[in-house]
């Protein structure tokens, strides 16, 4: 299929979202889209889909211009679109998602279990995408919600054209390289492939054609070969520095130190294993392993939002694992949420109280148990302009913000006061390129005035951009501490396991890792760009 | 190159690890001493229960001294209780809590009829069990094409009221029952389309309409049967034959010992209702509409976008609904052969919800429900009717509601809604 998109504009109200966008997608090719957050790229692919309705211009399928009213009309035309939110039914099994719309029935409108299973079956080999069509869609790993959504896709009567909305935004390393390879085959057999992203590495990995789109307009037409720093100041619209300057650490005394920590989670599992691991003043240490090895647990504990079954957690010296949260936070711990919608923000609070939620009941904030609403606003006006947070104004709700104005409002608040120690967990996840360089250089500031540092990323260039010392976690242990000029090749043999002792075989997941040898281990964490600006999403909201 | 990636997986309960289960093995543990305590100090060894077949073998009687079967039957729940402190299996783990509750149930009724000149007529309260499980079926099967179409509907309670006046209304006009039985479904639809719109159409809160239409039908057909209490001929009582079966030759079948009475002896009222049970289950979960209402009901936005009309659904499903539910209001009238009186329901509308609940939004666990609601119902009234039971008539009516409780809390634990389930969905959304 041939797509052709000439001057596609979408207003909302007075405000532009698309402004007169030309693209071509040629047959068999996969065409990049790259763009900052709130750049206009998802109502672009709302219009194709059929979602929103164009205020002007016009969409051509090979050549022929065409109207859709709903996702039907798309779907029928040969569109399948991956959403950024997965939209897959939950309790619904693999088979009955696929088939939702469309279903296969004997007549009468009763279903035919086995006519839905065999459509899945055969388009999960006609395109190599391994499948259970009677899996349960809520208790497949990420990864494989995602195959069963492309599954999806492609199982329209004629899918020639495939939208991927951020596709790898809630992928592990292994994940993403995984999806990447599924695109190119997709691509050899002849599928159109749309990719919406802003990882920049993924799409000098995959695409044949970059458009490049700021404030609802296409500035740049690129190649796939054209730099990082080149895609990146072309999104961003300035000149974009990917690397981060600091000088070497000057480590003090311990600061965070933690032996034997052992958390089992409700299912029985160990999610952390005996884990030992010290942080000192004025370094930052990057804790690195694949996704779901412990590290939200890890930082769960330190914070205490779970308590540990055995091990012990000191902060300066003194033990802290039997205090609440909120002593840790009163002995100055930090602390940057993986996931900012569950444990970061009070999304339907104003980013003002957001701002002030960890010192609400002290001075100056509040005054004899009443909180002092001008000194709270007074600060969140400071802390807008100092971090840079665009919001409409302090009593916005902060659901309104953009992903990565949510994260630099938590930033904000836990920058806010005098901390020993700072455990930062993806603290760049789902934001952009701009912001994403804001809070590397705030780190490292954060660092040079003393504090120790724990930064937990799953993204391994962050890792190397950022830490004086690298923490390998896997199966819920430090598998191995080594510098900052340690090959990328040894630590990802390291993410995987393969270094470690082999008596340690109990946990469940290990089989999955065996499939991957140590090389494409590295290479699958390559992949993944962490200098990428991301958009409006992280891994725990999607709605579902 | 496709690896499954696993490392995200969200761990699963193992089913068959063992586990101890100490606040559920305390409750019971204490539950078989005080059973059996209680036996023991108020007991007689002369109190015997007696059992009979009342409706088919009238010589048949089982007499069991009642001392002995309510300690035996503590003994089970302490054997129970024994097991959960010392570890079960998880899936096992239900079984021991439903012999548990069986158990007491048994102790419970052995003593309730243990008084001289009392005898557990086992048919008849069977059937009767049956019977009054009706309108919790009725109910808890409109909450259930409601509510797995996401949306709640809390006005089963005003939509039995309009199907009960408006099924005797028609019943008396026409002096048809079967033109009674269409005019209190076409009564209950019409007033869950007035949900169905404003939930849709409008967005409102769906508690608060369901709230609202109670009180309204609650208020109409109190006012109404005012009105018509002045005019002859308006409400007077219609019923139904009391052996459906008989009608179609069937009729021997009600001779059969015990299932005789339970399952043949009945009104139209119950054989509808048991296949309705099968025909919702079937539609919801092996045919294209069920479907897609189950999708409506979980993920609006996906079901949206592989081109499902989200609302219409969920307008044509509530409607739906309330023609079950609008039956349902007949059963107070015309299948009990009873003229309509004011809030003639009695909140059995609510139970109905919390059967609903309890069946966990599927019609076979209604139907488990409803049958369990029906039975305590039953021995609340049995036990009322021939009074002189050793337990109060106003605190055997609390019976049902307390089974409530100890099913809700005991056996079902967390159940899981709908997940869109009183969500509107504005197509807007993301």
């Amino acid at each position: 299929m041939r797509l052709e998109l000439k001057g596609l504009t979408k207003k909302f109200g007075s405000f532009t979202a698309d402004d007169d966008i030309d693209l071509v997608v040629e047959p068999g090719q996969i065409h990049a889209v790259l763009g900052e957050n709130g750049a206009g790229k998802s109502t672009l692919m709302n219009m194709l889909y059929g979602i929103l309705k164009p205020t002007s211009g016009e969409i051509l399928i090979d050549g022929e211009p065409v109207a859709f009213s709903g996702p039907g009309d798309a779907i029928a035309a040969g569109i399948g679109m991956v959403h950024q939110h997965f939209k897959l039914v939950g309790p619904f099994s693999v088979a009955d998602n696929v088939q939702l719309g469309r279903e296969h029935t004997r007549g009468a409108g009763v279903l035919s279990a086995r006519a839905a299973r065999q459509a899945v079956r055969d388009v999960s080999e006609q395109y190599g995408l391994r499948l259970d069509p009677d899996a349960i869609c809520e208790d497949l790993p990420v990864g494989v919600q995602q195959r069963v959504e492309i599954v999806k896709a492609l199982s329209g009567p004629s899918t020639e054209l495939l939208i991927l909305d951020e596709p790898t935004a809630v992928l592990t390393p292994a994940e993403i390289s995984e999806l990447l390879d599924i695109m190119r085959s997709l691509a050899e057999s002849g599928t159109s492939i749309l990719f919406i992203s802003h990882k920049l590495k993924e799409v000098q990995a995959v695409a044949d054609t970059v458009t490049v789109i700021r404030r609802g307009k296409v500035v740049a037409e690129l190649e796939p070969t054209a730099s990082e720093t080149e895609m990146a100041s072309a999104m961003v619209g300035r000149e974009v520095t990917l690397t981060v300057d600091k000088a070497p650490a000057e480590p003090g005394e311990p600061r965070l130190e933690i032996e034997g920590l052992m958390v089992v989670d409700e299912a029985g599992v160990k999610a952390l294993d005996g884990l030992d691991l010290t942080v000192r003043a004025g370094e930052i240490v990057g804790l690195a392993g694949v996704e779901g090895n412990g590290q939200t647990e890890l930082a769960r504990a330190v914070l205490g939002l779970v308590r540990p079954d055995a091990g012990t957690i000191a902060i300066d010296g003194r033990r802290a694992d039997r205090t609440s949260p909120a002593q840790r936070i009163e002995r100055g711990l930090g602390y940057i949420p993986e996931d900012r919608a569950r444990d970061g923000l009070i999304t339907e609070f104003t980013v003002a109280e957001n701002i002030v939620l960890n010192q609400y009941r002290e001075a100056p904030y509040a005054k004899n148990g009443v909180v002092d609403a001008a000194a709270v606003r007074k600060r969140a006006e400071d802390s807008i302009a100092e971090f840079d947070i665009r919001t409409q104004g302090p009593a916005e709700p902060a659901a309104s913000l953009s992903g990565g104005n949510q994260q630099k409002v938590v930033i904000a608040r836990e920058f806010s006061r005098p901390r020993r120690v700072l455990v930062a967990a993806q603290p760049t996840r789902g934001v952009d390129v701009g912001a994403t360089e804001f809070i590397h250089s705030r780190l490292v500031t954060e660092r040079d005035t003393g504090t120790a540092v724990l930064l937990i990323s799953s993204e391994l260039d962050e890792i190397y951009a950022l830490a004086d010392r690298i923490a390998v976690i896997y199966n819920g242990r430090i598998v191995g501490e080594v510098g900052p000029e340690t090959p990328r090749e040894v630590i990802g043999r390291l993410m995987v396991g393969a270094e470690a002792p082999s008596t340690e075989a109990e946990s469940a997941d290990i089989e999955a890792f065996d499939a991957e040898s140590p090389a494409s281990g590295g290479t699958a964490s390559g992949g993944t760009a962490a200098e990428g600006p991301d958009e409006e999403t992280n891994g725990g909201d999607r709605d579902h | 190159m496709a690896t499954d990636t696993q490392a995200a997986a969200p761990s699963h309960v193992d089913e068959s690890a063992v586990v101890r289960k100490r606040g559920a093995g305390i409750a019971y543990g204490i539950i078989g001493l005080l059973l059996g305590a209680a036996a023991l100090a108020f007991l007689g060894s002369g109190d015997e229960t007696v059992f009979t077949l009342d409706r088919t073998l009238s010589g048949a009687r089982w007499t069991v001294p009642t001392r002995a079967a309510v300690i035996v039957m503590a003994l089970v729940v302490l054997a129970c209780a024994a097991w959960m402190l010392a570890g079960i299996r998880r899936r096992l783990f239900k079984l021991a809590a439903a012999i548990a509750l069986v158990a007491i149930v048994i102790a419970l009724v052995s003593w309730s009829v243990s008084e001289p000149g009392m005898v557990f007529r086992t048919e008849s309260i069977l059937a009767g069990a049956v019977f009054l499980s009706l309108p919790f079926i009725f109910g808890a099967l409109s909450g259930v094409v409601c509510e797995r179409s996401g949306v709640i509907n809390i006005g089963i309670e005003g939509q039995f009221l309009m199907g009960a006046f408006t099924g005797v209304l028609i019943a008396n006009i026409t002096g048809n029952v079967y033109a009674g039985m269409l005019g209190s479904m076409a009564a209950g639809a019409l007033s869950t389309m007035l949900l169905a719109l404003l939930a849709t159409k409008y967005q409102v809160n769906q508690v608060v309409v369901g709230v609202i239409l109670n009180l309204l039908a609650l208020g109409f057909t109190s006012f109404m049967y005012d009105q018509l209490k002045k005019t002859e001929g308006y409400n007077s009582a219609y019923g139904v034959p009391s052996n459906a079966l008989d009608g179609i030759g069937l009729g021997f079948l009600a001779d059969i010992p015990v299932i005789g009475p339970v399952l043949f002896d009945q009104n139209l009222f119950v054989y509808v209702g048991l296949i309705l049970v099968f025909v919702v289950w079937f539609l919801l979960f092996r045919t294209r509409w069920g479907l897609r209402t189950r999708s409506v009901g979980e993920h609006p936005a996906a079901a949206d976008s592989m081109g499902v009309a989200v609302n219409r659904l969920r307008f044509w499903n509530v409607t739906a609904a309330g023609l079950i539910s609008g039956f349902g209001g007949a059963f107070f009238t015309l299948a009990n052969s009873l003229a309509f009186t004011k809030n003639m329901t009695a909140g059995l509308g609510f139970v109905a919800l919390a059967v609903m609940i309890v069946g966990r939004w599927n019609p076979l666990g209604v139907l488990a429900g409803a049958l369990i609601f029906g039975f305590a119902s039953q021995m609340a009234e049995y036990l009322d009717a021939a009074g002189n039971s050793i337990v109060p008539g106003p605190f055997l009516q609390m019976l049902p509601y307390a089974v409530t409780l100890v099913v809700v809390a005991g056996l079902i634990g967390k159940a899981k809604a709908p997940a869109a389930d009183g969500v509107p969905y504005n197509p807007g959304d993301k």
